[in-house]
């Protein structure tokens, strides 16, 4: 059957065709619909198989490692910046081998459009030793899929999938294969200690058997052959793709050949020596960084990352690699043309978001005298509140706000730390610097942004939900439960959306942490707008409107709520009909009370 | 071909691909789109780019779109640098939206309003192509009555 199926689509068709039947990962964009599309395969063909996410990208790593021992074909997915969380296990899964099979899906981001880093897993996989596919469409991906299930089961190695973010986002027509779901899975652990628990005396033993590994492989890697000219160009992934309708466009069949890596680790360097020792020009293109590049032995007649021929930052699209032909001259001319950018929309928070409510009582309480940590989420948008002066990776507005306040309290005088994190991002990685804020006597205050959700990839359920991702009953974890049982005092929960109560609270919470020895922690609970049921039980007026006869224009309620749906024209400020969800929550931010409702 | 769709987040810009790549599919062409968003998940601007039957890529460079599908008028003046020629802009007016609203009641039969205009324009499928698969959908008989509004 064909079907019109994204990179990520393709990636969970591939995996579950192979065979793999415990999938855990944690969300992250461009990695986030792999998972789910796992879920609904085995909703819809009744497959019998473990699918689901786990509390963060270690946790979820250490599980499928063990589901490999336990001979279940496995695979993990998360973006790339989950693989730095996962990097302890990972490092230990390659050395130790993965006898049901494992593959680990990680989802890199050049640009980057939604991370930290633009860092490229391939030299992860490198790093590991271990196997990496490439994919340059949707359609090698899942054809890759299969040969990681494959490869790593044979090999007993992890392998790893890496896909970009034009890979996970794109689509293409891809004909699946047929869905029997013929169960071969025997669950079985061969105990040994040697190799599943091995003291550092035998971990020589052990590295040297991936040694052996990578080797065998190495020498199977074949790369493919393109086209037909002098001017040879290595590459792998999205790029390759670029190069052929580059190619195409201007006649270059008989001006380039073109190498391709389905794997660009491990490479078999005599093969390549051999290819290329023929040819004066090469360039090697490939996205992010010079992993083939840096397999190649003799690199005297290369152009690439490493000389700077090639941007060591930034996405390479199909423009920048034209403008590289155009520097080499392949190509001899292009048409003369600058790049327009659409038109600039800044990220806001959702009309309606409970966020935006808690941020604005936040810095009426602390005002511009506090540090504010964040942390990896939606909330990372209290940045156009001035509510968020650092942003660092999951987890680290806790420990963030540890070490500003020992700094200050140390070397300077006590300074108020307030630190915001999401329900998800607290689970992930935030409850084990409280543990340590509470042993070591910090004191900041913590406040947890909980909307019920994973929000900014997709709405993907949190430990709090009494239910999983099949709708089956779940163990809902209490956040109240957790920050009271690791020795927190201060701790009050309010509804975000009662901007007048959450500013008590916080004013209270703010003396606490002045005079104590210990964090506080404020838990501000509305569900998220931008899912069904979250919208439809968000309180809302008939009306929410501007009093055009007594707003003068001033834009506090701009400057300071910072809501898409407030807009200045013509010298005042008027409302959005087509985003304001009516929830009424600006009104507190007319200093006029102009901004009125309707009940 | 090489088509652009721009439209704002929660619109169906989406759902238009996906329903122009199964109208290919079902003529046993090739087809590819990649889709670029912002982080803003409400009113932010959504690009999909197509290829049906050509490219290694979904990717087109500016100035080489065949045709671009305009869902906002505020990216019209984008539009005109994706396209080779401004003939190739299918823009749904305020006009259309104020109608469609009136004579179906959801701003949503503008997807199928606007894919009629689309097809007028082109010349690689047949109308009943796109009625087949509108067929398939839910209220097939207003999508397909909006479609034809769109031919006409």
């Amino acid at each position: 059957m064909k079907l019109f199926l994204s990179g990520n689509e393709a990636i969970a068709f591939g995996l579950v065709e192979a065979g793999v039947r415990f999938i855990s990962g944690y969300p992250g964009t461009p990695s986030s619909e792999i998972l789910p599309t796992a879920i609904e395969l085995k909703r819809k063909y009744k497959i019998n198989a473990y699918f689901e996410w786990s509390v963060n990208e270690k946790s979820a790593m250490e599980e499928v490692t063990a589901a490999s021992y336990a001979n279940i074909k496995s695979a993990v997915t998360f973006k790339q910046v989950g693989l730095n969380v996962a990097m302890d296990p990972f490092m230990n899964t390659a050395i130790v081998g993965t006898p049901g099979g494992l593959v680990v899906v990680s989802a890199d981001d050049p640009g980057p459009h939604s991370s930290q880093t633009e860092q490229d897993s391939r030299f992860l996989a490198f790093f590991a030793k271990i196997p990496v596919l490439d994919p340059s469409t949707p359609k090698e991906a899942y054809e890759f899929s299969k040969d990681a299930v494959n490869l790593s089961r044979e090999f007993e190695i992890p392998v790893m999938l890496r896909t970009t973010t034009r890979i996970s986002h794109s689509r293409e027509d891809i004909e699946t294969g047929e869905f029997n779901f013929k169960d071969d899975t025997a669950v079985n652990f061969n105990k040994n200690t040697d190799r599943f628990a091995a003291t550092p005396h035998f971990r020589y033993l052990l590295h040297k058997t991936l040694n052996e590994k990578i080797e065998k492989i190495r020498q199977k890697n074949d790369f493919k052959e393109y086209f037909d000219g002098d001017f040879l160009i290595i590459t792998s992934g999205v790029s390759f793709a670029y190069i052929c309708d580059i190619v195409e466009e201007y006649n270059l069949e008989g001006v380039v050949k073109v190498i391709k890596f389905d794997m660009p680790y491990p490479i078999n360097f005599d093969n390549l020596q051999k290819k290329i020792g023929g040819h004066s020009n090469i360039l090697v293109i490939e996205e992010s960084y010079p992993v083939i590049e840096m397999q190649v032995k003799n690199r005297e007649n290369v152009s690439g990352r490493l000389n700077g021929f090639v941007p060591n930052e930034g996405e390479l699209t199909l423009d920048v690699i034209k403008e590289l032909f155009f520097k080499c001259g392949i190509i001899k001319e292009r048409k003369e043309k600058s790049i327009v950018a659409p038109p600039f929309k800044r990220p806001s928070l959702c009309p309606g978001c409970g966020h935006r409510s808690a941020f604005y009582a936040i810095k009426k309480v602390f005002k511009n005298k506090a540090i504010y940590t964040g942390d990896i989420g939606c909330y990372t948008l209290g940045l156009n509140l001035k509510a968020v002066d650092t942003v660092h990776c999951m987890g680290a507005s806790v420990s963030f706000a540890f070490g500003f306040d020992k700094s200050f309290s140390t070397f300077g005088s006590k300074m108020p730390v307030v630190a915001t994190i999401g329900d998800s991002t607290f689970f992930h990685s935030g409850i084990t610097p409280l543990v340590n804020a509470i042993h070591n006597r910090a004191s900041f205050l913590l406040v947890i942004l909980d909307n019920a959700t994973v929000a900014m990839t997709g709405n993907q359920k949190t430990p709090q939900d009494k239910t999983d991702s099949y709708n089956n009953t779940a163990n809902a974890v209490g956040i109240e439960n957790v920050v009271k049982g690791v020795g927190v005092e201060f701790v009050e929960t309010e509804d975000a959306y009662n901007i007048d109560s959450v500013t008590d609270i916080l004013s209270k919470a703010k003396e606490y942490i002045l005079k104590s020895s210990k964090p506080a922690v404020v838990i501000l609970k509305h569900p998220c707008v931008y899912t069904k049921e979250g919208l439809k039980e968000n309180i809302r007026f008939e009306k929410v409107f501007v009093d055009k006869d007594m707003c003068e224009g001033c834009k506090v309620c701009i400057d300071n709520f910072e809501c898409p749906s407030l807009i200045f024209k013509d010298s005042v400020v008027e409302i959005d009909r087509s985003t304001c969800i009516n929830c009424g929550q600006c009104v507190v931010s007319c200093p006029l009370g102009a901004i009125k409702v309707k009940e | 071909m090489k088509l652009v769709i721009l439209g704002v987040g929660g619109m169906g810009a989406i759902s238009l691909s996906k329903i122009l790549a199964r109208v290919a599919i079902n003529k046993n062409l090739t087809v590819k789109s990649t889709e670029i968003h912002g982080m803003a998940k409400k009113g932010g601007l959504v690009e999909i780019y197509m290829k049906i039957g050509e490219g290694a890529s979904p990717y087109i460079p500016q100035k080489e779109a065949d045709f671009c599908i305009v869902l906002e008028r505020l990216y019209y003046d984008y539009a005109l640098n994706l396209v080779k020629s401004p003939e190739g802009i299918i823009l749904l007016k305020d006009d259309d939206k104020v109608k469609i609203l009136k004579e179906f009641g959801d701003i949503r039969f503008a997807n199928s309003f606007i894919l009629g205009k689309f097809f007028k324009k082109q010349n690689i499928f047949d109308r009943k192509d796109a009625v087949g698969v509108l067929s398939a959908f839910k209220m097939p008989d207003k999508n397909i009555k909006a479609f034809y509004e769109g031919v006409k």
